[in-house]
């Protein structure tokens, strides 16, 4: 029983948890519930979405992550608690896998399902959670009712899941379990079937709501593929300052836009004659699509692709976001007329809505289609779009917090290139050559609201992610990294003698 | 570099879709299929519905339900040519550029979905099979009452013997009707399978993102009874100065509204079931949904924000004619189109709408507390109403609307507050602060169901 004990007191310990499946977001941590924002997808009050109520999925070990813009979303791994309570060097019994194991093994695996479970109950009740993802491998029919009537008492709702492709991973661990194995028909569970990795899907649909919808919608849209997506931002525009002038690009915008076309050209030559170069077959490119916003700027600088024959489309979804009241306003105008506001910002980077503009969570909400419909993409896909809109995207691709998505830098004399992994995206800058570093920063195009100091110098990626968000590289030409903070800095103690 | 390396595989633009309907009569496949070609002609994605019904009765107008009895020689030839009619003029429009074709018949045979599958992928066109299966008698014998029993084939006869002999003509049906991969031989083709209104689906080899929204769509149906009620909110300040945009107080009268609308919405929906109202962002709207009852739960929506007009933003329309004039005819000439300086086109709020209108469909009751421009486009996907005509349509202050979906088309009443507000409502070319709706402008809508 000694083992037992000190199992415990390993599963009680929080920091056994797997880092990637307990962190939260950010977003849902702020101290303040101040001036949430709410719409379709918002977090409320209590930090859950308010059409839905909580959610549990039950899955069948898929390395699944949590990305469902912004929603309190948690991965529990029963694995990993059966890892944290037997400890690192302990050993599993030997018959622990099989269904009818010896009786302490059976306790072992009792406390260590009651443990994970209670868990989820924890994370559900108080603190906030939405999406519960119960990743375990869920066999017996029996155990999915008495799980589905167990999450019923906790009012949450339950959607099971059956990647039927994943279980296959887990074939050796499965064959022990091969023989109890029944396959999913409860009619009266909520519960989603993918057969072969997304070919077929299988809904049994009790009372799935809004959320589970979208969880739905999204798992029809993703696929496995090798494409790349490509981000870069517009020319520079004759009028910087205004969001509601649209004003078409300047002279150096349109340089801009010839130069970055030829280097994208470029690049995907390179990448090609490199593949052939090392062995690879000699395959033509995968086609090009262009997509930008109905912003003026953006429309001009995809017209050099345009001219090229390339497919151009415009996504009104992806316009820069709307400043509302800021437009036009200096930083120290804003602290002078909203200060209220201002202070709220501080608190809420992400959330708060200045008035009339919209948070970058709104932006989110907005491009959530263009995020379904990049997921279904199968050519390479070069997206040319405000800074605001880069940031959003490609947190998105690369799971960034989004606590630092207000801050992520995208460069003008940068390409972002996005390769997808099997279980996670890469990222790779390609240098524009010859731009007037004037035209390089992001600062003047931004609304001049004032970012919150943080420890993050440069946008850091979900501990466990294991990849950076784009860095701002120590080159000459580059600006300084914190721009907007900086100058928020040197606002700072001169407010109070403010006219 | 050459266009030609850019390639040219898959473009979305280029996809055409056939939209094949699957399952017995008295199904809902009709139904389906006209929300479907509904809701993409509101997203202007040129879709058209062939049924062959129509086709048929061309040649057997009210055909005894031997006609369709598989062994009759006769009855098989002449169904089969109509089949071939609207297949054939289902191909003629998608060469003129037609995007998603439905082809409403039954389709109930593996060797009929093949003939129809081989002829549209010989043109390049994908096939989605969309099969609704239902094994409810009761859902089924309401269905046949309902509509099929007011169908030209039995026009004039007695709603009884009709549906008896419908009841006949799906046994008929029955005979050679085969679900889609029932036998595991189809698993090949993409294709939805709904059995009983959504209880079970199936999704199989979905292949690129407009089928999956075609099937997003068609998941989030449901026949369950609801009404939507709209509402603008009450008389703005800026509704008064006859400035659009801004994100203004409501006026006294306004205010004497948003107190009036709990007892209006009572009176309409008849007992004390709550509703869920939705606002926009701005205060006119919040501000008037504040006295609805408590345990309403109330929900913000971003996405019901009223149409950004960007530059012109806080200006009468006199002061748009002043600074911008060329924009101020570019306007009134394509009104659904034009998007202003730095805003938002109809066309566009119709796209950031699109999720609103999945989460409409997917609800039952609810009570939206929005703006003039919203509300028309809204309005225009439920009352099915021209894009070129929305945009001039009259959606007067201070008045509730309630929608009733049906099984063919919407039901409509209004209720008026009685509480005079400043009319909105803007002629063609006018820039006038406060005009009379012209009769046109109220889209056909009669006020007979108004109750004062």
């Amino acid at each position: 029983m000694d083992t037992l004990l000190t199992a415990d007191i390993a599963a009680n310990a929080p920091r056994y948890r797997r880092k990637s499946s307990t962190f939260i977001d950010g977003i849902h941590d702020v101290p303040e519930d101040g001036n949430r924002a709410p719409a379709q997808l918002y977090s409320t009050m209590s930090g859950r979405l308010f059409h839905s109520g909580r959610i549990a999925i039950v899955m069948v070990g898929l390395p699944a992550r949590g990305k469902t813009l912004g929603v309190k979303t948690r991965i529990f791994h029963l694995g990993d608690y059966r890892r944290a309570t037997v400890g690192q060097g302990g050993h599993v019994p030997e018959d622990y896998f099989y269904p009818n194991a010896s009786p302490s093994s059976v306790v072992l695996r009792q406390k260590i399902l009651k443990k994970c479970r209670e868990d989820i109950y924890g994370w559900l009740n108080h603190e906030n959670g939405q999406v519960a993802i119960y990743d375990a491998v869920n066999p017996t029919a029996s155990g999915r009712r008495s799980l589905a009537k167990e999450f019923a008492k906790h009012d949450v709702q339950f959607a099971n899941m059956d990647p039927d492709e994943a279980a296959k991973l887990y074939l050796t661990r499965m064959e022990t379990k091969i023989p109890t194995f029944e396959t999913m028909d409860e009619k009266e569970l909520n519960y989603i079937k993918m057969i072969n990795a997304g070919q077929k899907f299988f809904y049994n649909n009790v009372s799935f709501n809004y959320l589970s919808h979208r969880i739905v919608f999204y798992l029809t849209n993703t696929h496995i593929k090798s494409r790349a997506t490509f981000f870069v931002r517009p020319g520079t525009a004759t009028e910087e300052e205004s969001y509601k002038a649209d004003p078409p690009l300047s002279e150096e915008g349109e340089k801009y836009a010839r130069v970055m076309t030829e280097t994208v050209i470029k690049h995907r030559e390179q990448e090609r004659a490199a593949r052939i170069a090392e062995g690879g077959s000699d395959v033509p490119l995968r086609p090009l699509t262009v997509w930008c916003s109905t912003r003026m700027r953006t429309m001009q600088t995809a017209d050099v692709f345009k001219e090229l024959g390339y497919k151009v489309r415009q996504r009104s979804q992806m316009a820069q976001i709307n400043p509302g009241v800021c437009e036009r306003l200096s930083e120290r105008a804003i602290r002078r007329l909203y200060p209220e506001e201002v202070e709220k910002h501080e608190l809420d980077p992400y959330h708060h809505r200045y008035p009339r503009a919209e948070s970058y969570h709104d932006l989110a909400v907005r491009l959530e289609p263009i995020i379904l419909e990049l997921e279904r993409e199968q050519n390479d896909l070069l997206i040319i779009a405000h800074e605001s809109v880069l940031r959003v995207l490609y947190a998105y691709l690369m799971h960034c917090s989004t606590m630092d998505i207000p801050n992520l830098k995208f460069p003008r004399n940068e390409i972002i290139e996005v390769i997808p992994g099997a279980y996670q995206n890469d990222a790779k800058r390609i240098h524009i050559p010859g731009l007037d570093p004037k035209t390089v920063p992001g600062s003047p195009e931004d609304i001049r609201i004032p970012v919150p100091d943080s420890d993050v110098t440069t946008p850091a990626p979900l501990p466990g992610g294991g990849l950076s968000a784009p860095a701002v590289p120590p080159t000459a030409e580059k600006p300084p990294e914190r721009v907007v903070n900086t100058a928020a800095e040197a606002v700072r103690d001169k407010i109070t003698d403010e006219d | 570099m050459a266009p030609g390396t850019n390639g040219r595989v898959v473009q979305v633009e280029d996809t055409k879709i056939c939209v094949v309907m699957v399952g017995l009569p008295a199904r809902g496949k009709s139904y389906i299929a006209q929300k479907a070609q509904r809701y993409l002609q509101w997203l202007s994605i040129d879709a058209k519905t062939f049924n062959v019904g129509n086709y048929r009765r061309h040649d057997a107008p009210q055909p005894p339900a031997e006609f369709f009895d598989t062994s009759n020689a006769d009855g098989e030839r002449r169904r089969r040519v109509a089949a071939e009619a609207a297949i054939n003029d289902m191909l003629g429009w998608f060469r003129q550029g037609g995007v998603i074709g439905i082809l409403d018949a039954t389709n109930s045979t593996k060797e009929r979905r093949k003939w129809v599958y081989d002829l549209c992928t010989k043109e390049g066109i994908e096939v989605l099979f969309v099969e609704s299966k239902c094994d409810n008698e009761e859902l089924i014998m309401a269905n046949i009452r309902d509509v099929k029993t007011t169908s030209p084939d039995y026009k004039g006869q007695d709603p009884e013997k009709a549906a008896l002999d419908f009841r006949n003509r799906i046994k008929n049906y029955e005979k050679v009707y085969k679900s889609i991969d029932a036998d595991g031989d189809e698993n090949e083709y993409t294709y939805l399978k709904i059995m009983n209104v959504g209880a079970q689906v199936i999704i199989n080899r979905i292949q690129d993102y407009l089928q999956s929204r075609v099937v997003y769509y068609l998941m989030n149906l449901h026949i369950r009874p609801r009404s939507v009620w709209l509402s603008r909110h009450g008389e703005s300040l800026y509704n008064l100065y006859g400035r659009i945009g801004g994100d203004a107080d409501l006026s006294p009268r306004g205010h004497q509204y948003a107190k009036k609308l709990p007892e209006l919405v009572r009176q309409s929906v008849g007992d004390d079931r709550p509703l869920t109202v939705w606002t926009s962002t701005l205060k006119r709207t919040i501000q008037t949904a504040r006295f609805l009852p408590e345990n309403y739960n109330q929900l913000q929506w971003k996405a019901l924000d009223e149409l950004d007009a960007g530059v012109c933003d806080g200006m009468t329309y006199q002061e748009i004619k002043d600074v911008y004039p060329e924009d101020f005819v570019a306007r009134d000439e394509d009104k659904y189109n034009y998007r202003y300086r730095g805003g938002e086109s109809y066309r566009d709020v119709v796209i950031r709408l699109e999720p609103i209108i999945m989460e409409l469909e997917r609800s039952e009751d609810i009570l939206i507390v929005t703006h003039q421009a919203i509300l028309r486009c809204i309005y225009a996907y439920f009352m099915k109403k021209d894009q070129s005509r929305s945009p001039w349509m009259n959606v007067p202050l201070h008045c509730l609307i309630k929608l009733t979906p049906r099984a063919y088309g919407t039901d409509e009443e209004r209720y008026q507050a009685d509480i005079p507000a400043v009319s909105t409502w803007r002629g063609k070319g006018s820039t006038a602060k406060h005009e009379d709706p012209i009769p046109e402008s109220n889209l056909g809508y009669t006020p007979t169901a108004a109750v004062h």
